[in-house]
């Protein structure tokens, strides 16, 4: 399921918009020219590896607690 | 009664006037599990004499693997994207330092001369660490025009 994570946000999502694109900048990388650099094969692992984490964050979220009893 | 002189109530005088049904290696497990303490992390859950205690904290080891796993996709994206180690290298370094928040919970729980207890504990540092970096993640990938 793909989720809409953006209710608990750690920090606003475009907050790390500015960041991110401030240190592609600082570091000289245009993602205009660098999305070529990614072949549709990759992109879709890639695209296919962010959703199963994004599954995994929101199964996290949600409180997969870990329990214990003292008294069996 | 033969604790009549008694004032204190202890979880654990059961085992002498026999009103709960329960075996000797149960109080020895009790005994053992006084001091709880949870992996890894500096989160302490002290229960000392004390009965039927239910405690719920975060899963410290999923939460290490997923942040494990994150970085090392944001890595992977940079790295299939970047063709420049320089480049890369210092967008990585970046990243880091952003999503670089404080370590490390530290929170007491102690518990002491109770029964019938239910304790929930949350690490929000590691979940807002978790957080803040998958959010990095699907900034990156946006970014990247990947989604």
């Amino acid at each position: 399921m793909a989720d809409n994570t953006s209710k608990h946000n750690a920090i606003p999502e475009k907050v790390v918009k500015v960041m991110i694109d401030d240190i592609f900048r600082k570091n000289n990388v245009n993602p205009e020219e660098v999305k070529n650099n990614v072949s549709n094969e990759q992109r879709q692992m890639l695209k296919d590896m962010v959703e199963d984490l994004r599954e995994q964050v929101e199964q996290f979220n949600n409180g997969e607690k870990n329990k214990t009893k003292t008294d069996e | 009664m033969s604790h009549m002189t008694k004032t204190k109530w202890r979880a654990l005088d059961h085992c002498d006037d026999n009103t709960r049904d329960q075996s000797d290696a149960a109080v020895v497990q009790n005994a053992d599990q006084s001091v709880y303490n949870q992996q890894v992390s500096d989160e302490w859950i002290i229960i000392k004499d004390s009965q039927d205690v239910d405690v719920s904290t975060t899963d410290r080891q999923a939460a290490v693997s997923l942040q494990l796993g994150i970085e090392a996709a944001i890595t992977a994206v940079i790295n299939i994207a970047i063709a420049d180690g320089t480049q890369s290298d210092g967008v990585t370094q970046d990243l880091r330092q952003m999503s670089k928040t404080r370590q490390g919970n530290r929170q007491k729980t102690i518990v002491e001369q109770s029964r019938d207890i239910e304790i929930t504990t949350t690490d929000t540092d590691v979940a807002i660490n978790i957080q803040l970096l998958f959010q990095v993640l699907a900034a990156i990938v946006a970014a990247l025009d990947i989604l």
